[in-house]
C-alpha cells in the first residue's frame, strides 16, 4: 500500500481541514492518507423469505449491503505522537459518513504504543480490520464468528505492544473503554438501544514465519435498560401476569425480573485460534464463546475453519462455519413459581433459537497492484423458520490505496 | 524470430536472477541477517542491534528489485504484502516503508542518513553506501 503524502492541491485542502480539526492552529504535521473500499454485488435468497442477516436484501441482487468506502488520515506530529481519523461510509447506511476511528497515539518506545479516543474494538482476532476486504481472502469474514457486532468501535484507551522472542514475534493489546449505540435483536428482528460499560479487553498473537496462534478475552458491564424494556420484559409480561394471578408475590416477581434482565449484568467474550500460511496452503481456524452472564441470554459457541490454496495471484478458499447457542437455565435456580420458571425458560430458549451453519467457496484474484476481484458462494441453514435454508452469492472488488 | 526469442530469454533470465543488495549507511556496523532484515521491513523490528532507530525504505512496486526483494526476503508477493500492511495501517499498528522511485534516489537517501536501510539492484551499488547483504 502506498501512502499518499499530501502534495497536490485537492489533497492539501482536505489535509488542512483535518489538520485544523486535529491540531493547534500553529502546528505543522505531515498528513498521510490511506483508504480502502469494497464494491460488491450480493444476492441473497432464503426458503423462509427473511434475509439471514440484517442489512441484506432477500430475493434481489444489490450493491448496497456490502459496498463501503473509507478514507484514513494520519497526522504525524513527531516524537512518536500521531493523530488518526478514519471516515467511513457503507451502502447499508446510505454511505452516510461517520468518523469510525478518531484517536491520538503515542509511541513511547520501540515496543509500546498508547492510544486514546475512538478506535476498533478487538472483539475477536480479525475484528479490527473486519471491514477491510483487501486484507483477507473472503468476500466477508465468516458470519458465524464475525456477525457484524454493532459494538465494533470503542471509546477508551489502549496499549499495543510488540515483542521479538527469538524467531517469533508476540503482539499484545489491552484496553479499557465503553460503547453505546444500537444492537440487533434476532428475537424481535429489530435494533434496540444498547450499551457496554467498563469494557476490559486483552488479546495476544504469537507468530512465526508461517503460523500464528492467537487468543483474547473481552469483558463488559451491560447497559441494558432499553433491551430489557423493549424485548425481555415484554416477552415476560404474559407469564408474569399469569404468575401474579396464581399466587406469585411481588417479591418473587421483582426477583424474577432481576434474573431475566440484562441491565448491569456482565458480558464475557473470548476467542482463540490459529492461522497457517505455508507453501501456498492456507489454514485458518477460530473459535469464539460469549454470553451475558446470569441473564436470559443464551451462551454462544461458534467457529469457522477455512482451507485455502494460492495459485500465483489467485486464492481459492473453502470454509465451513457454525453459529451455535446453548440456552442454560441456571440463572433461574431458586425461582419456585412454575409460571415464572416456564416464562424464564421460554425467553432463554427464544434468545437461543437462532443458529446457523454452512459452507462457502471464495475466489480472490489480484488483478491489480491495489485491487482484488472476489467472488463468493455460501450455502447455509438458519434454524429460524422465517429464514431456513439460504444462499448468498456475491462478487466485487476490494481495493486499498 | 529465433534470435528475438533467445534475446528475450536471456533478458528474462537476467531479470529473474538480478541480485538485490540491502544497503545501509557506511558508518553502520550492525550485523544484519535475512531474518532481521525481514523483521525490519515488516515493521516488527524498529531498531538496529546497537539501539539506533531504523527507517526502512522500499523501492516502488514497478522496480524489478522490489519484487525480487519481496520474494527473497519477505517471502510475499506484492499483493500479499499490501494485504499484510492493510491489517496494520487500518488498525493503527504500523505504516509500511516509504516507497522510493529509483535506485539512484535510494542510494542518495541511504548515503546521507545512518538510520536508513534500503535495497537496490546490486549492479547499481556505489561507494557511498555499505552492502549489508545480497540476495
Amino acid at each position: 500500500m502506498k501512502p499518499i503524502i499530501l502534495a497536490n492541491k485537492s489533497f492539501r485542502s482536505l489535509g488542512l481541514v483535518l489538520v485544523t480539526a486535529l491540531l493547534p492552529a500553529t502546528a505543522l504535521a505531515e498528513i498521510t492518507l490511506n483508504g480502502f473500499a469494497s464494491i460488491r454485488g450480493t444476492s441473497v435468497s432464503s426458503d423462509g423469505g427473511l434475509e439471514p442477516f440484517p442489512g441484506f436484501e432477500e430475493g434481489e441482487l444489490s450493491f448496497n449491503p456490502e459496498s463501503l468506502f473509507a478514507l484514513q488520515a494520519q497526522a504525524d506530529l513527531g516524537e512518536g505522537l500521531s493523530a488518526t481519523v478514519q471516515l467511513f461510509g457503507e451502502g447499508r447506511s446510505d454511505f452516510e459518513v461517520e468518523a469510525r476511528w478518531a484517536y491520538l497515539s503515542y509511541q513511547f518506545n520501540d515496543k509500546h504504543r498508547l492510544s486514546a479516543g475512538r478506535f476498533a474494538n478487538p472483539i475477536f482476532h480479525q475484528s479490527e480490520y473486519e471491514k477491510v476486504g483487501y486484507a483477507h481472502n473472503f468476500s466477508r469474514l465468516p458470519k458465524a464468528v464475525y456477525i457484524d457486532f454493532d459494538f465494533s468501535t470503542i471509546e477508551g484507551v489502549a496499549l499495543d505492544s510488540q515483542y521479538n522472542l527469538g524467531d517469533y514475534s508476540l503482539s499484545t493489546k489491552v484496553l479499557f473503554g465503553g460503547w453505546s449505540g444500537e444492537s440487533f435483536s434476532a428475537v424481535t428482528n429489530t435494533f434496540v438501544d444498547f450499551g457496554m460499560d467498563n469494557i476490559i479487553s486483552a488479546n495476544a498473537t504469537l507468530a512465526g514465519d508461517w503460523w500464528q496462534l492467537f487468543g483474547g478475552v473481552f469483558a463488559a458491564q451491560i447497559d441494558g435498560t432499553s433491551i430489557d424494556n423493549s424485548t425481555v420484559f415484554p416477552l415476560a409480561a404474559a407469564g408474569i401476569s399469569a404468575a401474579s394471578k396464581t399466587g406469585a408475590t411481588a417479591g418473587q416477581i421483582a426477583d424474577f425480573k432481576s434474573r431475566i434482565g440484562w441491565d448491569n449484568k456482565d458480558a464475557f467474550y473470548w476467542f482463540s485460534g490459529f492461522a497457517i500460511d505455508r507453501d501456498n496452503w492456507l489454514l485458518d481456524f477460530e473459535f469464539v464463546d460469549y454470553v451475558v452472564k446470569d441473564s436470559t441470554d443464551a451462551a454462544n459457541q461458534s467457529w469457522y475453519l477455512a482451507l485455502g490454496r494460492r495459485f500465483d495471484n489467485v486464492v481459492l478458499t473453502v470454509h465451513t462455519e457454525d453459529y451455535a447457542q446453548s440456552p442454560d437455565h441456571d440463572f433461574l435456580n431458586g425461582v419456585a413459581h412454575p409460571a415464572l420458571l416456564a416464562t424464564g425458560k421460554g425467553i432463554n430458549n427464544a434468545f437461543g433459537q437462532r443458529e446457523f451453519d454452512g459452507v462457502g467457496l471464495s475466489v480472490r484474484y489480484d488483478f491489480h497492484p491495489s485491487a482484488a476481484f472476489k467472488a463468493d458462494y455460501f450455502s447455509g441453514t438458519d434454524t429460524r423458520a422465517a429464514v431456513g435454508d439460504y444462499k448468498i452469492l456475491s462478487f466485487g472488488i476490494d481495493l486499498v490505496f | 524470430m529465433k534470435k528475438l526469442l533467445i534475446i528475450s530469454s536471456l533478458l528474462f533470465c537476467q531479470l529473474a536472477l538480478a541480485e538485490v543488495a540491502v544497503i545501509v549507511h557506511p558508518s553502520n556496523n550492525n550485523q544484519l541477517d535475512e531474518a532481521t532484515i525481514s523483521k525490519i521491513f515488516l515493521g516488527r523490528e524498529k531498531s538496529f542491534a546497537d539501539g539506533q532507530s531504523v527507517v526502512p525504505l522500499a523501492l516502488a512496486d514497478a522496480a524489478p528489485a522490489s519484487s525480487a526483494f519481496n520474494d527473497a526476503v519477505l517471502k510475499k508477493s506484492s499483493s500479499q504484502l499490501k494485504a499484510y500492511w492493510s491489517k496494520l495501517v487500518f488498525t493503527g499498528k504500523g505504516t509500511p516503508p516509504k516507497e522510493i522511485g529509483s535506485d539512484e534516489e535510494m542510494l542518495k537517501l541511504v548515503a546521507t542518513n545512518p538510520s536508513v536501510i534500503g535495497y537496490v539492484d546490486a549492479s547499481k551499488v556505489d561507494a557511498s553506501v555499505k552492502v549489508a547483504l545480497k540476495f
